[in-house]
């Protein structure tokens, strides 16, 4: 019986149903803490939990979806690529915002950590966590963090951020589209851009180029600072 | 054989990229350097997006389906995080927020800099002009 769960093709098809379940709920009800990965994180770990399967079963499947996470984070140059006009018109500003928004969420984790007195390897798990989960990863991974407590907190982190998104807005009286998009999404990553989107074009299209620029700067600041 | 293609092409970076990170004397993800990579090829013109659109566009949209894997390996930790939970909720709450207010903050500092100095230099321009009319019109008085 254990033998068909170490079929690679059972952890494939477990995380895709899985996956497929969470986009539709979130479809259905439209919240954001809905998170379509979170749900099916939450079904596979159930079933692997209820059924006591291992989790190296599941993951000769897992390994497999697993390495499309650098050909996809590659991928981010092209995003950054069709924004390139919005970049060059605003190199300064953008620069200047995500090495500044970075160096913040680092130096405040860090900072915080100390502060709880986490050891390294949970310091080096949380420290990268504002930027996108591939590039977030391979930061702590190489830091020697545990790279899915990075995912869960950045994740919640997405979260937190686009949920919490209109009303930062509001508190720190943030008029300029381009310093809102910025911002969202240098704090929250994807997860706040598909919030950004929806709340202008100008917005969307800073969020999304947030997350590329943070995450270069996040690396570069991490041999520094970590 | 077109998906095919792109999918070499991707996966050829990846490759590279591995590469250059073992020869780096420090700590520098393969991804990240892939990403700069793709960005250079693109920005340089000596590939096209239309080159790896489909495959791109796959890899970009689904995304967040590629970290369940390593989402899931939380089971795996439930006992580290038993005992931090509350401390992890504040770090992230706290951070998220303070992130948002520097961007903004040093982003509107920069564009109010700038806005500062174009405005400095319109005004010296016009005082110029000013100044070169007044000395125009005192010119044409002494002529007369």
């Amino acid at each position: 019986m254990a033998e068909l769960f170490t079929s690679p093709f059972f952890g494939i098809a477990l995380s895709i149903i899985a996956f497929w379940i969470g986009v539709k709920i979130q479809k259905k009800t439209g919240l954001v803490v809905c998170n379509p990965l979170i749900i099916a994180i939450v079904i596979v770990a159930g079933i692997l939990l209820i059924f006591k399967i291992p989790y190296d079963s599941y993951n000769e499947g897992g390994q497999i979806i697993n390495m499309f996470l650098a050909p996809a984070t590659a991928c981010l140059a092209v995003s950054i690529y069709t924004k390139i006009e919005l970049l060059k018109k605003n190199w300064l500003p953008i620069v200047v915002g995500a090495s500044c928004g970075s160096l913040a969420s680092m130096g405040s984790i860090l900072l915080m950590c100390k502060l709880f007195g986490l050891d390294s390897a949970m310091t080096a798990s949380l420290v990268p966590k504002s930027v996108t989960t591939p590039i977030a990863v391979s930061i702590a991974g190489s830091h020697g963090g545990m790279t899915p407590i990075t995912v869960v907190a950045v994740i919640f982190t997405g979260i937190l951020g686009s949920v919490l998104a209109p009303m930062l807005i509001k508190i720190f009286r943030v008029k300029d589209p381009m310093i809102a998009g910025l911002s969202i999404g240098a704090c929250s990553h994807a997860v706040g851009t598909s919030k950004a989107i929806q709340i202008g074009e100008t917005e969307g299209a800073m969020s999304g180029l947030a997350i590329g620029i943070c995450g270069i700067m996040t690396v570069l600041f991490s041999l520094i600072l970590m | 054989m077109k998906i095919i293609t792109q999918i070499g092409i991707i996966f050829t970076i990846c490759w590279i990229s591995q590469i250059i990170e073992k020869v780096l004397p420090f700590e520098f993800p393969a991804s990240v350097i892939g990403m700069i990579l793709l960005f250079l090829l693109l920005v340089t013109k000596v590939m096209k997006v239309d080159h790896i659109r489909e495959k791109s566009d796959f890899l970009l949209s689904n995304m967040a389906f590629f970290f369940l894997p390593a989402g899931v390996s939380i089971i795996n930790y439930f006992d580290v995080l038993k005992n931090c939970v509350v401390q992890l909720i504040i770090i992230c709450v706290v951070s998220t927020v303070v992130t948002f207010a520097v961007t903004a903050y040093s982003m509107k500092l920069v564009l109010w800099l700038m806005n500062r100095k174009k405005n400095a230099r319109e005004a010296a321009v016009v005082q110029e002009t000013k100044a070169a009319d007044h000395a125009a019109a005192v010119c044409g008085k002494e002529t007369k």
